[in-house]
This record gives structure tokens, C-alpha cells and sequence, in this order.
């Protein structure tokens, strides 16, 4: 899942950041709602937050490398009722990160509004902002997903094949976030999707495969009041399972809600509740740019299983600026434990308490 | 060695004092007003072009369309934005809307992609305003705006958050100023809004006005521009950027060229004063520089003396008119803007910053046009035989130069040649759209004037000498007859600056006559009203279809553009209501009217418009055209001296047959005769303009203001000809004088025969007089064939207008007698040397 596009939601440019209540009703995910696909692979405008992410490990000639592409869809509740196609009702934003082993993090963002320049269907996955694209296609063995960005200092062209089945996180995909059922998210995992494709540095293209995690989330309200960050983590188990685990935090770094799941490479699916989800920091890694104190080490526990998290790297912090400047910690990671595998880390909220 | 060239310039400086002077002030006027041109279209070039980046940013291409009253299309700009070739796609709106009674232009952005490419554009929320941000509402004013709008209303200022209205045409927006543009120049009146508040309120509907592109790194612009052409949907065009900054120096390109010709010819002038002085120098000197030579210097320093004498005169002249041509651009911007006049380019003043390059160029301009100007007398006095000039002065021709008849012939043959090509050159097209021939042609007519004047003047004086005279008169006209160098170059000085004048007032006159013409022919209604730029209050044509309103007849005209050429400005579209069969009604018309064939749409161009897309009156054209291109019909050429890139009138049936909407911009109103006297009508619009802010005038009005800022445009060449006139005099008077000294034993002769005082003036001030008489005389003709360039070739190609050639013979024959009279005066200064021989003293030495 997709905590910081909690905080990046609400809009926009720097002065505008100024809660308020928005003059739309928007609808909560509700406990009722049966998935159909590929309908539930593309876009529920009418939901106030919405994102498409697509992490994991690439094998390439400099080693193991870590990437990312996010897709936010976002709608503010402004301009609704403007008779305009370019309203700003519905904006979309993306991020997307590269981790090469002994290189500082790449990182690079668009933004635009739906329609112009930017788009997304309802239909299926399939969202762009100007050239960077996400989308899905075929159906069985033909069925895949297509990541491509083109930016100055990197790109990629990527083809995500499935090996398994989709993993429909909570109740049927119904993930609750928070004590109350309001607090909840319509939310769809595909772990161990098998990548193959190219990855494009300094102007020079190069092959690239691994394996990567795809979660797609929609919802209007997630995070419990006095939360100010959250800590997550999908991982691709080297056995063929997959495992997330997350949980939310207070200004004092308690926890206000916690979950977990993992699905064995059986394909069995266990959920673990609050009380049996846990997240321990054992190092911390200071930014020297953001000064916040990241738990890049943490050792979670699920049920029977306790994991550790080892960064690939520890500088794996991302500063973006849009649609707020905001600081959040990012990063391929290695497990091991009672379960090994690779994952993808995020931690929010430590560079400054975050707002809604 | 050095110190002898010095001192024979000083020497020379001291003797000369008022001709070194005058010659330094001319080299100096050429460089300084080219230089002064140079530094100031510079300037306001590059604050043109600041001004758009900041407004515009600055993008790889730009797609936009082709006419007005077209778009963008949404899926256009998803296209583009989805191509892996482009970094970035920054669609705007832009408009222009009424505030109150300001014209302001409205830009509606896209701050997602805005920021990246016009970051000058980005709006500032005000810090008193809570909640609302730029999605939902308000506007954001530039700085000046502000001022603008605060000073305009009198009670409480427009401080951010304060109500405010914009009107189009119909459609209005009523919001409130939400915040500043802490970017945007200081003089620029600009709202920034988002572009979806835009669109809603003012459209396009599903597009946008313009699509500014950033393309990728490693994309090739060319071959990506070439992909895009085949794809491109019709009444679009998407270009490079770059054609921006072609298209802006072309607009301002023959203005220019014209004025940098008019510092030429003051260059030229200083190249001729130069010459005029130092051939008096050395016909003054050569006794010294014969003395010198039998010394010992040889014949290649005398020629390097003079030219060293030239560069004297031309280097501290060039440094001068550097200085003051910096001063004048200084001074002009600070006063009028960096306009050079054309209203091409209006807004702050621009900072003139020169450089080192083009300001060595212009001085070596002005060293060029004095050296240029040194040196026929410099090989004059090299080719001096030594002895002969010890003993009777200076030869006027070099040796071995008779006039045999076969040489002669030769000369009448060279005249015809030269007349032959100038003619030649006048059928020339223009180069570059500038007429480079023309001004060649010009050069040449001049050229031929002084060669043709020693055939003449030895044709006429020589059967006038035959005649019975008084014994003054017969010396007079015996010498001119003979065509001395000195005459010659008397004569030159005056045929080059009277046909100069001559042919200035020509194309004055001949443009004034046919501005009158054409304003009879364009302004057939007693009152017009007019919005710039901006479709007519709507309350306005309400308040014209009432009852009251005291008028017979209104015809509504909109404005918009066509771009037919990525790299012209765009023509003017003006949809007019006029009555299709009969269009010379409304249009002055220059050629024949074809009536479009059936199903044809007629559309009427201006003169402009087909010269610079060379069309044809009975050809269709394909008119980019709401969007889209229409097959049109072109019935006539029209004149036209008010757009110079161009215009073409369609008739409103025509236009809203093919689906556009008339948003009149211009209005022209005949009276209702029943409605009272004249003064109602003229009260009616008075009011609506003032309440609407927008321009209503009578038609006496535009003229006399036209005509005015007309004669002001010009009156700057009757400084100019008075300028010509002086030194042409001025040169008349030196020569003369120094042809007096050369001919000192000649008239000591004469005076010893018995001529008295009074008949020896008479002589010289005939001789005066005859030599101006030739020089007005073939100055005249000279004038005229210049003029008639000027006013068929030079003007049609550098301006597109057409005129017909008026000759003003009742200033140029008058100028011509002043001219005259002022030469005889001029001669009196020679004559006065002769009178103060000492007759015997030079009979004497003369042995």
C-alpha cells in the first residue's frame, strides 16, 4: 500500500496547503464492494485518493538495483462543478526512483491534470502523465503490465508478466487502516510479477529483468486522527510468497494500527490484526539533507514470523516537491529471518510530523 | 618622416579649419545615426524578445493555429504530451479581456506544466487569502495591473481579494484578485488564471489557444517537427521556436534597413566633404608638395600624405559619432522607448548595452567613408609631374588625358551602360524583402548624374561660347564650358544633394497625396468606434439596435489573424458587412474586381498581403480560417497603408456561412438624417466611448490625426534635405574658392587687361552661378528618377504600398531658384578672393 499519497493528496502548490473541508461527498470504501477485473484495475475517480505502484529488484550489469513508478490520482474537490474538460477535478501525480548499488538515489516526479497532458482510464490500468505510462493488457499468458518513464537522467521500459494469481488484501480487497470502518481502503496486491525489459542511464539503454510487487488502492479516508506517518512493506519471498505488513504511527512513534499478510507459496493467505503485527527499530539511519532519524533496520513481526530489514543502501531517501515538498525514506531492502526475500520499505513521517 | 606627415596635418587642420570641421561633423552624424539605429532596434529587440520569454517561456516548438479564431484541439495536446519525444507540453490559454476600461491580456495556466517552462508566470496567493486556491477561483495580476487598477478606483485599492470583473464580448467573469505575480516585468499588464476558469468563461471550447513544447533531451527538433507535419490536423501549425525571433526581426526589418540607408548617405556626405577638402588641398598645396618631391619624398608617401590626411578627418570623426550615437540611443529610449518610431515595438524603455564588435564596425564605417573620400585626391597628387607644378601650379587632370572624340564616345557609351543598369535594377525583386536593387539603382542614378554632368555642361557651354558676350560673361562661360575638376566636383556636390532633396520631397508628396486618397476611400462613414483588440462591449450593440440610437446605417467589422508562413507575422482577417457584388463600395481597390464564380467564397487582399505571398487577383487560396483551411476566391487587391504584413476582408455572410461567429471589434456609423443635427450622433458615440473606454471618433478626426502623425514620421527628412542643401552649398563655395586660387595668374591677367573689380566678381559669381544652374539642373532630373525608385520600387518592397509618382514642382522648382540664389551668394565669397589678388605680385612670381 501507498501511505504517502495520504499526505500528498489534499493538493498542491506550497500555498495552498491549507486544510479544508472539501465541498464533495466522497464515498468510503465499503465493506460490500465485490472487485471485478479488469473494471478494478483502472480508475474510481469518484474516490478521493487512488494509486498504482509498482515496486522492486532489478538485476543489471552494475548489480542489484531498486526501482519504483507511482501513479496518484487525486481529487481535491475543487472545480467540480466548472464546465470545463481541463477542470482540475482530477489531478494525477507520479514518482519513480532507481537504487544502483554505491550511486546516490535517482529520483524524478510529473504532475498534471486529467485530460490535459495527463489521463486515466476507468476501464482498465491504464494511466500516463505526458510520457511516463502504466498500463495493463492481455488477458492469461498474454496478460501484462508495461511501465515506461523517459527522463533526463534515467528511464526505463519495463513488461511485468504475472506468475501468480492477484492478492486481494483485507476482506476480498477491503483493507481496513484504522479502528474505525471508515478508516479503509479498496486495496489489490500482485506480488512476484516477472520482469523483463530496459533500463536506460545516461543515455544508454540496457536489459534489465527481476521481480517486482504491484498494489493498486483506492479510498477516501485512511489515516486514524493523531496519526503522522506510517511504516510499510511489501516483500517477494525468495520461496515464492509474498508478505505485507504495515502500520501507523503517532507523534511519539506508537502504533495506532497495524496489519499484516502473507500469502505462502502454496498460495494460502493468512491475515494478521493488529495485535499480531509488529514493528521494532533496530539502527537508524540519519539524513544528512532532512535531518530525520529513518528505521531503516526494523525488525517486524507477524504471527510466528520475525524478519529483519537490511538496506541495500542506506541513502535511499526521496525529497519530492510535488504536490508538497516532502521528504520520505524509500528503498530496496534484503530480509532475512524466519522468511528471506526482497522488499521495498517506506517510512513516513520522520522528516517533520506530516499533514492531511 | 613622421613628424613632417604630422605637421602637414596640422598644417592643414589649421588652414582648413572650418571644411576639416564640417567634413569630421558629417563622418561623425553617419556613424553616430547608424550606430544609434543599431544600438536602439538591439535593445528593443532583445527586451521584445525577454518579454516574451518571460511571458512565453522558452519552448522547443509551439503549435498553434493558424488563424484566430481557431484552436488547439484537448486531443492534440494529449497527443503531443504522450509523444516520448517531448519533455514537456505547456498548453495556455490566451486572451484579452476589458477590466473597467483597461484592455488587459489574460493568460490561463496550467501551474503543473507552467512552472517548469514560465516560471515568471507563477502566481502568488495573497496572504490574506485563506482557503480558495488557484483551481478554484480569482486571478492573478501582475504588479503594475495592480497599480493600474487601484489608481482607477477611487475608493479603497485593489489589494489582493478585491472584487474585479472581466468582460469579452459577451461573456464576463466576475472574481476577485486572489493574488500578484511576484515574477512578471515590471510593465507588463497581465492576469494569470487557471486555465480551466479560463476556458469555461472565455473557451475555446475543448482546446486551447496555444501548446508550448519542450522536447526531450536527446530529440532532434528538426526530425521531430518533420513527423509531426504529416499528422498534424488542417488550420494548425506547429514550428520551432526559433521562428519567433526570425519572425520579430522581420518586423521591424525594412524600417530599419531604411533608416540605416539614411545614415549612409550622411556617411557618403562626410565621404564627399572629404574629398571636396582634401582636393582643395592639394590643388592649394602643390607648389609644397612639388618641393618636397624634388627633396626626395617620393611619389607613393604624397599619395600616403592625403590619405593619412583623410584618416585624420575620419578617425576622431567615427570616435565621435560613436559617442553620440550612444547618447542618442541613451537618450531616445529614456524618452520614447525603444520604438525607433515604427510603433513596432512598444513598452519599457530597453537598456542599451553595446558591444564591442558592432561598435568597431561603425567606426571603421566612418574611417572607411574618409578614407573612401581621400582618395582620387591622393592619386591626384601622386600622379602631379613635379616640375610643372613648381612652375605653374596644379594640373587639374593627370597627364596624358585628352578628350579625343573616340574618348568621348567612350564616355556617352560608359553613360548609357550605367543608365541601362540602373534601369535593370529597378525591375529587380526585392532581396531578402528588402529592396537591396533599388537602393543600387539609386547609387547608380546618382553616379550617372555626375558623369553625365562634364557632357552637358561641355555641350551647352560650348555653343553658348560661340555666341557674342560681354567680356566677363564670355570668361565665365568659356571656363565652365571647359569642365575643370573643380567645376566638376561643385557641380557633383550640388547634383547629389539637390536630387537627394528632390527626390525625398517626391516620395513625401506622392505618399501624402495617395495617404489622402486612401483615406477618403477607407473611412466612407461620418464616425467609427473601436475596441482594440477586443470584441465590442455587448451592452454597446445592444444600446445600437435601440430606437434612440441615432443612426441610418452600421456596419460591424471583426478583426482577427491568419498565419500564412510560420516565419511572417500573421495577416490581418478583417469580416466585414459589405455588400459582396459591389465591394469598391468599401474597398479602394487597385486592379480589376473579379466576382468569385458560383460556389466560390470571394475574399478582397491587400496590396501587402499579395506581394508578400505573391497572389494573384482571379486565384483561390487556401485561408487558414476558423480552424481550419478554406478554399477562398480573390477577387481584388485592395490598398493598403495601415497593416504592412498584410490583410485580407471577407464579407461577414460569408464567414458565418462557414460557421464562425462575428464578435465585432470596429464599428462604422452613418447618422439617421431625421435624428436631429449632427451633434447628436457625434454625442452618442462620445458617451459610449467614454463609458466603455474604448476609441469612437469621426472620421475628420482619424484623417487629421493620420495626416499628422504622417507629416511627424516625416518631418525628420526636411531636416535631412536642409542638411543635403548646406553642405551641398558648402561644397559649391570651397571648390569655387579653391578654383580662384588655382586660376590666381589667370585672373591677375585679366585684371592687369583692365577688368575692374566689379567685372571680375561678375565673372566668378557667374561662373557661380552657372555651375549651381547645371548642378540644380541635372540634380533635378536625377531627383526625379530617384524618387520615382523610391516610390515604385523602394517603397512597394520594403513596405508593400503602392502609390502613384507626384512630382511637387511647387517646392521643388522654388528650392531650386533658392538654391541658386543661395550658390551665386556662396560664389561672392570666391569672387571676394579674386578681387583681393595681388595681381602684379602673382604676375610676377608667375616667371
Amino acid at each position: 500500500m501507498r501511505r504517502r499519497a495520504f499526505l500528498l493528496a489534499p493538493l498542491l502548490l506550497p500555498a495552498l496547503a491549507v486544510a479544508r473541508q472539501p465541498a464533495v461527498t466522497y464515498p468510503a470504501a465499503s465493506r460490500a464492494t465485490r472487485l471485478v477485473f479488469p473494471r478494478d484495475h483502472g480508475a474510481h475517480p469518484e474516490f478521493r485518493t487512488e494509486w498504482w505502484y509498482v515496486t522492486g529488484a532489478l538485476d543489471t550489469a552494475q548489480g542489484e538495483a531498486g526501482f519504483q513508478l507511482t501513479f496518484f490520482r487525486s481529487r481535491p474537490g475543487i472545480a467540480e462543478d466548472l464546465a470545463s474538460p481541463i477542470a482540475a477535478s482530477q489531478i494525477l501525480f507520479a514518482h519513480a526512483a532507481l537504487t544502483l548499488p554505491g550511486k546516490p538515489l535517482l529520483h524524478a516526479e510529473r504532475a498534471g491534470r486529467a485530460n490535459l497532458g495527463a489521463g486515466f482510464a476507468t476501464t482498465d490500468c491504464d494511466v500516463h502523465i505526458g510520457a511516463w505510462a502504466m498500463r495493463r493488457s492481455g488477458s492469461g499468458v498474454t496478460e501484462q503490465f508495461r511501465l515506461k518513464l523517459h527522463d533526463p537522467a534515467f528511464g526505463f521500459d519495463l513488461t511485468l508478466k504475472p506468475t501468480q494469481p492477484l492478492l486481494l488484501q483485507g476482506e476480498n480487497g477491503w483493507s481496513q487502516k484504522g479502528p474505525r470502518p471508515e478508516l479503509a481502503s479498496h486495496y489489490v496486491s500482485w506480488p512476484q510479477l516477472q520482469v523483463a525489459g530496459s533500463l536506460t542511464l545516461d543515455g544508454r539503454r540496457q536489459p534489465a529483468t527481476g521481480r517486482a510487487w504491484f498494489d493498486h488502492e483506492w479510498s477516501s479516508e485512511v489515516l486514524a486522527a493523531g496519526g503522522v506517518g506510517w511504516d510499510w512493506i511489501g516483500i517477494n519471498l525468495d520461496d515464492g510468497g509474498a508478505l505485507m505488513a504495515f502500520r501507523i504511527r503517532d507523534g511519539a512513534g506508537a502504533t495506532l494500527y497495524a496489519h499484516a499478510a502473507l500469502r505462502d507459496a502454496a498460495g494460502r493467505l493468512t491475515q494478521f490484526g493488529a495485535g499480531e503485527t509488529s514493528f521494532t527499530p533496530l539502527r537508524r539511519w540519519t539524513s544528512p539533507r532532512s535531518g530525520a532519524h529513518y528505521p531503516v533496520q526494523t525488525e517486524i513481526r507477524c504471527g510466528p514470523h520475525t524478519i529483519e530489514t537490511l538496506p541495500v543502501q542506506d541513502a535511499q531517501e526521496i525529497a519530492a516537491h510535488r504536490p508538497l515538498p516532502v521528504s520520505y525514506w524509500e528503498g530496496l531492502v534484503k530480509i532475512r529471518g524466519t522468511l528471506s526475500g526482497r522488499g521495498y520499505l517506506e517510512l513516513t513521517g520522520y522528516a517533520g510530523a506530516l499533514k492531511l | 618622416m613622421k613628424r613632417l606627415a604630422w605637421w602637414l596635418i596640422r598644417a592643414q587642420f589649421q588652414t582648413r579649419r572650418t571644411a576639416t570641421a564640417l567634413s569630421m561633423l558629417a563622418i561623425a552624424l553617419g556613424v553616430a545615426l547608424g550606430y544609434a539605429i543599431h544600438l536602439i532596434n538591439d535593445a528593443a529587440l532583445a527586451d521584445f524578445s525577454q518579454a516574451m520569454k518571460s511571458v512565453q517561456g522558452e519552448p522547443d516548438a509551439v503549435v498553434a493555429p493558424q488563424d484566430s479564431a481557431g484552436r488547439v484541439p484537448l486531443a492534440l495536446i494529449n497527443e503531443l504530451a504522450q509523444d516520448e519525444g517531448v519533455a514537456l507540453v505547456v498548453p495556455v490559454i490566451e486572451t484579452r479581456v476589458r477590466i473597467g476600461e483597461l484592455a488587459v491580456r489574460l493568460v490561463g495556466l496550467d501551474v503543473f506544466s507552467a512552472g517548469l517552462l514560465m516560471p515568471d508566470l507563477l502566481p502568488r496567493q495573497g496572504a490574506a487569502i485563506s482557503g480558495d486556491n488557484i483551481f478554484e477561483d480569482g486571478m492573478y495580476a501582475s504588479p503594475a495591473l495592480l497599480a493600474r487598477l487601484g489608481s482607477k478606483v477611487p475608493e479603497g485599492t485593489h489589494r489582493a481579494g478585491a472584487g474585479v470583473t472581466a468582460t469579452r464580448g459577451d461573456a464576463t467573469w466576475s472574481t476577485r484578485i486572489a493574488g500578484d505575480l511576484p515574477a512578471a516585468r515590471p510593465d507588463d499588464l497581465l492576469l494569470v488564471a487557471d486555465i480551466a476558469r479560463v476556458q469555461a468563461h472565455f473557451g475555446p471550447p475543448d482546446g486551447v489557444s496555444e501548446g508550448r513544447i519542450r522536447l526531450a533531451p536527446d530529440t532532434k527538433l528538426a526530425n521531430w517537427l518533420a513527423a509531426w507535419k504529416d499528422r498534424l490536423p488542417p488550420g494548425l501549425t506547429l514550428r520551432a521556436a526559433a521562428d519567433n525571433q526570425a519572425r520579430l526581426s522581420n518586423i521591424s526589418r525594412a524600417y530599419r534597413v531604411n533608416l540605416n540607408v539614411l545614415a549612409m548617405v550622411a556617411l557618403l556626405t562626410g565621404g564627399f566633404l572629404v574629398f571636396a577638402t582634401q582636393l582643395t588641398a592639394v590643388a592649394q598645396r602643390s607648389t609644397q608638395f612639388a618641393l618636397l618631391g624634388v627633396l626626395g619624398l617620393a611619389p607613393r608617401m604624397r599619395l600616403a600624405q592625403v590619405l593619412l590626411e583623410g584618416l585624420a578627418i575620419g578617425v576622431p570623426g567615427a570616435a565621435i559619432g560613436l559617442a553620440l550615437g550612444w547618447a542618442m540611443a541613451v537618450a531616445f529610449t529614456r524618452l520614447m522607448g525603444g520604438d525607433l518610431g515604427g510603433g513596432f515595438f512598444s513598452g519599457s524603455a530597453p537598456v542599451i548595452a553595446p558591444e564591442a564588435l558592432p561598435a568597431l564596425g561603425f567606426f571603421s564605417l566612418g574611417c572607411a567613408a574618409s578614407l573612401a573620400g581621400a582618395l582620387y585626391p591622393a592619386w591626384l597628387n601622386r600622379m602631379q609631374p613635379l616640375a610643372q607644378a613648381l612652375k605653374t601650379g596644379f594640373a587639374q587632370r593627370p597627364p596624358h588625358q585628352d578628350d579625343s572624340p573616340r574618348q568621348r564616345g567612350g564616355k556617352v557609351l560608359a553613360v548609357a551602360l550605367v543608365a541601362g543598369a540602373a534601369l535593370a535594377l529597378t525591375q529587380a525583386p526585392a532581396v531578402f524583402d528588402l529592396p537591396l536593387a533599388g537602393y543600387a539603382a539609386i547609387a547608380l542614378v546618382l553616379v550617372l548624374g555626375i558623369a553625365a554632368a562634364p557632357l552637358v555642361t561641355q555641350r551647352v557651354f560650348a555653343a553658348l561660347a560661340r555666341r557674342e558676350l560681354a567680356a566677363a560673361e564670355r570668361v565665365a562661360v568659356q571656363n565652365v564650358g571647359q569642365a575643370p575638376l573643380m567645376a566638376q566636383v561643385a557641380a557633383s556636390g550640388l547634383i547629389v544633394s539637390f536630387a537627394l532633396t528632390v527626390s525625398m520631397v517626391t516620395m513625401v508628396s506622392s505618399f501624402r497625396v495617395a495617404l489622402e486618397q486612401w483615406l477618403d476611400a477607407v473611412l466612407p462613414a461620418p464616425y467609427y468606434m473601436r475596441s482594440k483588440g477586443l470584441p465590442l462591449p455587448a451592452e454597446l450593440l445592444a444600446a445600437l439596435e435601440r430606437p434612440d440610437a441615432p443612426f441610418a446605417r452600421v456596419e460591424r467589422m471583426a478583426v482577427g489573424t491568419a498565419s500564412l508562413d510560420p516565419q511572417r507575422p500573421p495577416v490581418a482577417v478583417l469580416v466585414r458587412e459589405l455588400d459582396r457584388a459591389d465591394p469598391s463600395a468599401r474597398l479602394p481597390f487597385a486592379g480589376e474586381v473579379f466576382t468569385a464564380p458560383a460556389g466560390n467564397i470571394p475574399v478582397w487582399i491587400s496590396e501587402p498581403m499579395q506581394q508578400l505571398y505573391r497572389l494573384q487577383t482571379g486565384q483561390t487560396l487556401r485561408l487558414p480560417l476558423l480552424g481550419r483551411e478554406v478554399e477562398v476566391f480573390v477577387g481584388g487587391v485592395w490598398r493598403d497603408y495601415s497593416r504592412q504584413f498584410g490583410a485580407v476582408v471577407i464579407a461577414a455572410v460569408d464567414y458565418r456561412a462557414l460557421g464562425g461567429r462575428v464578435e465585432a471589434t470596429d464599428l462604422a456609423l452613418w447618422p439617421r438624417r431625421d435624428a436631429g443635427d449632427d451633434a447628436t450622433a457625434q454625442r452618442w458615440v462620445r458617451e459610449q466611448a467614454a463609458r466603455h473606454g474604448i476609441d469612437g471618433v469621426g472620421s475628420g478626426e482619424i484623417r487629421a490625426l493620420s495626416l499628422d502623425i504622417f507629416d511627424k514620421s516625416f518631418a525628420v527628412t526636411y531636416a535631412l534635405e536642409a542638411a543635403a542643401m548646406l553642405i551641398g552649398l558648402f561644397g559649391l563655395a570651397v571648390t569655387l574658392a579653391a578654383s580662384v586660387w588655382l586660376r590666381a595668374r589667370e585672373l591677375a591677367t585679366l585684371s592687369a587687361l583692365g577688368f575692374d573689380r566689379a567685372m571680375l566678381t561678375r565673372a566668378v559669381m557667374l561662373e557661380g552661378a552657372l555651375i549651381a544652374a547645371i548642378g540644380l539642373a541635372v540634380g533635378l532630373a536625377c531627383g526625379i528618377a530617384v524618387g520615382a525608385i523610391l516610390t515604385h520600387v523602394v517603397n512597394p518592397q520594403a513596405f508593400h504600398w503602392r502609390m502613384d509618382l507626384q512630382i511637387p514642382w511647387l517646392q521643388v522648382l522654388p528650392g531650386a531658384a533658392l538654391t541658386l540664389a543661395a550658390g551665386i551668394m556662396a560664389s561672392r565669397f570666391a569672387a571676394r578672393q579674386a578681387t583681393r589678388l595681388p595681381a602684379a605680385q602673382v604676375l610676377a612670381s608667375a616667371q
